[in-house]
């Protein structure tokens, strides 16, 4: 790091009070955006990857959230900002791009008014050079005709347009901070890489820092500098995007890597979807979140909670998993090699890391318990 | 949008048209009261009862009276003349009708105002005390009888028959051109009492659609862009959930000058078409029936068409062709 | 009997207040127990407005064409017939435009009348009433134009009246003779002087100008009534060609002073500077606003039992209960069975609870049980049995029913359990709403009670009449709400349309039983030509008592109209009409 970050995220919980008991959609994340680079944050949905985001602006803010941590962005906590002062930050100095720009986006506005507003919000500007500084945003994404299309509704949009359109809304006051949520979810792949792109130039001529939330590696893949991955309301694993992507060191990346179809790979071969579904957020599994689906887990893994810690020789690469990095390293080359887990289980005896005795209360003997999950 | 307007007002016709027949046929068919035997008196004789229905051609076949009525209709304008008192069907309507529009008017702007600021806080504060206390009123509201209401309303605050004499009582009211003071004030207590169960429905209607709306992605990013809570609720909010507030608002509207408005009428003796039109039923006052049934239909086909395209200026996702 | 002065205001259909009160028929006259004020006070003041609070319009403004208890109550203010009535007065009428009282001759075949002089009309006519004017104005009542309701019935035996009636255009009756101009002669084909003396105390005889109407009469239906001329203390404003100004239909009438009426010609004192009527008045709230308001009257609605309850015990200077010369019964259809059997009719006189009935109304202070066909006030109640059935009709005995009679009669006609046993559903048409309609549903269940099967309608009121009670074809057995009431002081009037069985007709029937006896025929004929009123009296009075011998109805109520006034209204009642007289009421000091 050699810059202060421009936002820094510090052990961020949000707990939001339901009938059905209390849902900890985000349990203590922590990760900071720096300009010019971009994040991206990967999880499925229920993660807390989209809470996450929210929460930064103060958009889940009410009277049955509790949310506890600091985003500080600035020398500014925005957790304990006051809501003036949010709707100040809010597309102003953070400015988010949302998953699908047709339900995003007012239908009975002109996309033009609804730039005007986003400018006119936060500037004093006239409504004619409101209009002017629109048309030049629509441009800039790389929407043609720019200045008729201002006066279009949003259902006259393709799809690809829309975003573009929702994504020069964002950009409409310099914000230094922009987070897309799902922001190619919604569209076509062709068009996807098109959004991608974009985003990608906006940042090197813009040099704002960019958060991209998505459940797809794949397209966090080209485009992000770090990427974090979550699970159940946790960051699991963090690291440089190649190296993610070459040397992951948790079980459920592997599950993502592993899951995502190859051009490469022989026809015939089949997905290995990770089993089972998202854990539920009131009831968390005990111990380790992530242990009923995992093919690796051992008796303690049960009972004890793995924190997010460095992975040895790479202090930028850090993951919250019980297992001994040399083992975690083997299993990952017996699966990169083509094996399915449970072979490459089979063939790598497990090991804790060395104080999990001390850390499972109960004590437990070692290789016990070889209860694969069932597929 | 022209040629759409241009086909709906054909259908208009239509409408009007298939509404004044049917109600030729409900009148020979259902047992009412027959208008040359009340007009007769009570006194013993059939050759005067005879006369009567010849002259109002009662003795002609059902088709020939319809024929007649028709043809009247269209060529001249001419709606024929009450049986009961012998008045140009039309002259009376047109007499009558100032009075119900101001009614009607009035107590929408009344209940528009009150719904939909009422439905809007009840939004606001959902399930709060406040929330719970508007909508525990509104449902008294929708469910006391307009007339019970009227009632009420004369005993407390009627100037001569109330606890509280401070407006004009039943039977106060002057046309606008006489004396606007008076016609203003004489309307205050209808105004209110018309518009107490619609301003209810009105403020639960908008208050479910409001909550609704409010949970959209478009919301959140309003929200995003940093407008304040007012700006979102009031600009982004309400625009979309208002739009079935605009079809109710025609549909009533149309009701009510079709002479719904009725009993508030009766209560405040108002004259308007409501009691008209009671009259005219009570009486097999067939003329002055139909009058009153083709202009109800003219009123609430037409404010249907005006909702119609109110809406397609509201949500431009509709388009016309 | 004149037509219902009550409509049914718009509450009663909204079906919330039950407790709106709806008169059958709009009467007037009859026995003891009012507190009617049939004379102004002492000291009277003149001057004030009174605003008159009714429900509904006229039936016409016309005089010679109204037969509505409400159209006479305003327009005696403006139309003085040759005779009418005093508020005190309870038998012939007084000389109005007549100079002094009807001489009918020996044989009964010729009227005369004398008249006043130095009456005038009103602008825009403004000369003197003629005798001519008398003449036209019963000539018109023939005139289907105008289509006077009971014009035929009494004045049908003038000489040429017939034929008249049959062209229906107004043309000139010879039996009407104008020897001068303050006499006139009816020459009649039947010695009915003395009714005939009588039918000139109704509007009818109104004096209208022919020169001024005459073109008016010749437009189907007569433009008269929208240029009426006045010749009471009264007039309705007009403009220089005498086209009404002051009446609106269905919302107002205003009547301001006539410039040409001379009170040294009148008995009416007209305290009163202007009087207006205000239409379209519900009654709850009308009747609220007439007791605790100013300068207010009713016009055509009874006052709610709650209210009249409030008067009645706090407030008893404002209230005017004056007898309706009339009653109210439920109607037998002899042509239909099973009332065609006399034993089933008397049973079930004598098993219904009769102030049961009354109870729907208000109960004992709205009058007294009604016990044979002529009512209190009339001549010939005393000689029929005052308040008391005849003495063999033990089915009439008590009022609140007697089963064991009921019994007796069930059996005599055959049904040995005492009960009504037949099978097949009977027909009864009664009214929807208000007082009218809880009547009907009491007597209905009462009718259930005794084991009888209904097909029970309940229709408007006007439908009711129209469409089935008054239409023979449409053979109802039973129609609870039906009643008649008086058209001035004689038995005649009550008797004749309601059971002669020449006044069955297939459409207008108040023949309700369809009775023809040839007796209660011969009585009814006779007692009409006789004469000697006294000679009249005992006559209907026989007729009524065989009528009655024949249970054509179930009588319950000869009932009182309430009226209710402002505290400063010191109000005079109309005994001829039962309303309040707007000629003799004045404002209070």
């Amino acid at each position: 790091m050699t810059e202060v970050p421009l936002l820094q995220v510090d052990d961020l919980h949000v707990t939001f009070d339901t009938e059905d008991g209390l849902v900890r959609a985000v349990d203590g994340v922590s990760f900071t955006v720096e300009r010019g680079k971009t994040l991206g944050i990967v999880g499925e949905s229920g993660s807390g990857k989209s809470v996450t985001s929210l929460t930064i602006m103060g958009l889940t803010r009410g009277p049955a959230t509790q949310i506890s941590g600091s985003a500080v962005l600035e020398g500014t906590d925005l957790v304990s900002a006051s809501n003036e002062h949010l709707r100040e930050v809010r597309s102003n100095d953070v400015a988010m791009v949302f998953q699908d720009p047709l339900s995003s986006l007012h239908p009975f506005y002109q996309v033009g008014s609804q730039l005007v507003e986003a400018i006119q919000t936060h500037q004093h500007v006239s409504r004619a050079q409101a209009f002017d500084r629109a048309g030049e945003l629509l441009e800039l994404v790389g929407i043609p005709d720019a200045r008729r299309r201002l006066l279009s509704y949003p259902h006259e949009f393709s799809g690809g347009m829309r975003q573009r359109a929702m994504i020069a809304m964002a950009l409409a006051n310099d914000p230094k901070v922009l987070i897309a949520d799902e922001p190619t979810t919604a569209l076509d792949v062709t068009v996807q890489a098109q959004i991608l792109e974009l985003i990608a130039r906006l940042q090197a001529e813009l040099g704002m820092g960019v958060v991209i939330i998505t459940h797809d590696l794949g397209v966090v893949a080209e485009t992000a500098d770090e990427i974090a991955v979550m699970y159940a309301g946790r960051i699991v694993e963090e690291a440089r995007t190649d190296t993610l992507f070459d040397a992951p060191e948790h079980p459920y990346t592997w599950g993502l890597l592993e899951s995502i179809p190859k051009l490469t790979g022989p026809r015939e071969e089949e997905l290995i979807p990770i089993p089972g579904r998202p854990p539920s957020l009131i009831n968390r599994p005990s111990g380790c979140s992530f242990h009923p689906r995992c093919p690796y887990v051992r008796e303690a893994h049960k009972r004890v909670d793995p924190q997010l810690e460095p992975v040895p020789g790479d202090a930028g690469h850090r993951t919250a998993c019980l297992l001994v990095p040399e083992v975690r390293r083997e299993l990952w080359s017996k699966l990169k090699a083509g094996a399915e887990p449970e072979k490459a289980r089979a063939e790598v005896p497990l090991r804790d890391e060395e104080d999990l005795e001390r850390r499972d209360a109960d004590g437990l003997s070692q290789d016990a318990g070889l209860d694969a999950p069932r597929r | 949008m022209g040629r759409y307007i241009v086909r709906r007002l054909l259908w208009v016709v239509v409408l009007v048209f298939a509404v004044v027949t049917l109600t030729f046929v409900i009148f020979s068919v259902l047992p009412s009261a027959d208008p040359a035997r009340l007009r007769a008196g009570r006194s013993p004789n059939q050759q005067l009862v005879k006369d009567i229905r010849h002259r109002f051609k009662l003795d002609k076949p059902i088709y020939v009276q319809y024929g007649k009525y028709i043809g009247d209709l269209v060529t001249n304008l001419d709606f024929g003349h009450s049986y009961q008192n012998d008045t140009d069907v039309l002259d009376e309507i047109l007499k009558r009708l100032p009075a119900t529009i101001s009614l009607a008017i009035g107590g929408a702007i009344v209940w528009l105002i009150m719904g939909i600021s009422v439905g809007i806080v009840s939004a606001i504060y959902r399930r709060s005390v406040l929330d719970r206390v508007a909508m525990g009123l509104s449902l008294v509201a929708i469910s006391a009888p307009v007339f019970w209401l009227g009632l009420v309303a004369l005993y407390v605050f009627a100037d001569d028959i109330g606890k509280i004499p401070i407006l004009p009582g039943a039977g106060s009211y002057v046309p606008l051109t006489d004396d606007p003071v008076e016609w203003f004030t004489s309307l205050i207590l209808p105004w209110c009492v018309l518009a107490a169960a619609f301003a209810a429905i009105y403020a639960r209607l908008l208050r479910g659609n409001l909550i609704e709306t409010m949970s959209e992605d478009y919301i959140r990013t309003a929200r995003a862009k940093g407008l304040s809570e007012r700006k979102v609720i009031l600009k982004h909010g309400l625009r979309s959930a208002i739009t079935p507030v605009v079809s109710a608002l025609g549909l009533d509207l149309g009701l009510l000058l079709a002479g719904n408005a009725i009993l508030t009428e009766t209560v405040f003796n108002i004259p308007g078409i409501g009691r008209l039109s009671y009259n005219a039923i009570i009486n097999s006052d067939l003329p002055t029936i139909e009058g009153v049934v083709l202009f109800g239909a003219l009123f609430i086909v037409v404010l249907n068409l005006i909702v119609d395209i109110a809406y397609a200026f509201i949500d431009p996702r509709v388009r016309y062709t | 009997m004149r037509r219902s002065a009550l409509r049914i205001p718009m509450a009663v259909c909204a079906g919330g207040l039950a407790a709106l009160v709806i008169a059958a028929c709009g009467g007037g006259g009859g026995g003891g127990g009012g507190q009617a004020k049939t004379a102004a006070p002492e000291g009277a003041q003149k001057g004030g407005t009174l605003t008159v609070l009714s429900n509904a319009d006229v039936d016409y403004i016309d005089c010679g064409a109204a037969y509505y208890q409400f159209s006479y109550q305003v327009e005696y203010a403006m139309c003085r017939p040759l005779y009418s009535y005093k508020p005190e007065t309870r038998g012939l009428p007084d000389p109005d435009v007549a100079s002094g009282p009807a001489q009918v001759s020996d044989d009964g075949k010729t009227v005369t009348v004398k008249m006043k002089s130095g009456i005038k009309f009103g602008p825009p006519v403004n000369r003197e009433v003629t005798s001519k004017d008398v003449k036209y104005a019963i000539e018109r009542g023939f005139n289907k134009s105008v289509a006077n309701g009971y014009a035929s019935a009494y004045f049908g035996d003038v000489q040429g009246a017939e034929d008249a009636a049959k062209k229906a255009d107004g043309s000139p009756i010879d039996g009407l003779v104008t020897p001068d101009d303050h006499t006139i002669v009816f020459k009649l084909t039947k010695p009915t002087g003395t009714a005939v003396a009588e039918a000139l105390g109704l509007p009818l005889s109104t004096p209208v100008p022919p020169e001024y109407a005459k073109p008016l009469d010749a437009k189907t239906p007569s433009e008269y009534g929208n240029h009426l001329v006045a010749t009471g203390p009264y007039m309705i404003p007009n403009d220089k060609s005498g086209k009404l100004t002051g009446y609106e239909p269905m919302k107002n009438i205003t009547l301001v002073r006539n410039p040409n009426w001379d009170a040294k010609t009148d008995y009416r004192p007209a305290y009163l500077d202007k009087i207006v009527v205000k239409e379209g008045v519900d009654p709850d709230v009308g009747s609220r606003q007439i007791v605790d308001g100013q300068n207010l009257v009713n016009g055509d609605f009874t006052p709610p039992p709650a209210i009249l309850k409030q008067v009645a015990t706090t407030k008893k200077d404002q209230l005017l209960l004056i007898p309706s010369g009339g009653g109210r019964f439920m109607s037998f259809n002899f042509k239909v069975k099973p009332f065609d059997d006399i034993n089933v009719r008397k049973a079930v006189i004598a098993g219904m609870d009769r102030n049961a009935l009354r109870l729907t109304r208000g109960g004992p202070v709205i009058g007294p049980i009604m016990q044979h066909q002529i009512p209190p006030e009339i001549p010939g109640f005393e000689e029929a049995g005052g308040n008391n059935p005849p003495p063999e009709a033990d089915w009439l005995k008590n009022p609140a029913g007697d089963k064991t009679v009921m019994a007796k009669y069930f059996k005599a006609a055959g049904m040995s359990s005492g009960k009504y046993e037949g099978s097949d559903k009977i027909l009864v048409v009664g009214d929807d709403s208000g007082v009218g309609g809880r009547a009907a549903e009491v007597a209905a269940s009462q009718l259930e009670d005794m084991g009888f099967k209904l097909n029970f309608r309940q229709v408007p009121h006007s439908t009711m009449y129209t469409k089935f009670c008054n239409v023979p074809k449409a053979q109802v057995s039973f129609c609870p709400n039906t009643g008649w009431f008086k058209d001035f002081f004689d038995a005649q009037t009550l008797l004749d349309p309601t059971f002669n069985g020449s006044n069955i007709l297939q459409e207008n029937n108040s023949n309700w039983p369809q009775m023809d006896d040839p007796t209660v025929n011969k009585l009814l004929d006779q007692g009409k030509v006789t004469v000697d009123r006294a000679k009249r009296a005992q006559m209907f009075a026989e007729a009524d008592k065989r009528i009655t011998d024949l249970a054509p109805n179930v009588p319950w109520v000869w009932d009182k109209q309430p009226n209710i006034a402002s505290k400063n209204v010191a109000a005079v009642g109309s005994s001829f009409n039962a309303t309040i007289d707007l000629n003799f009421t004045s404002i209070k000091k």
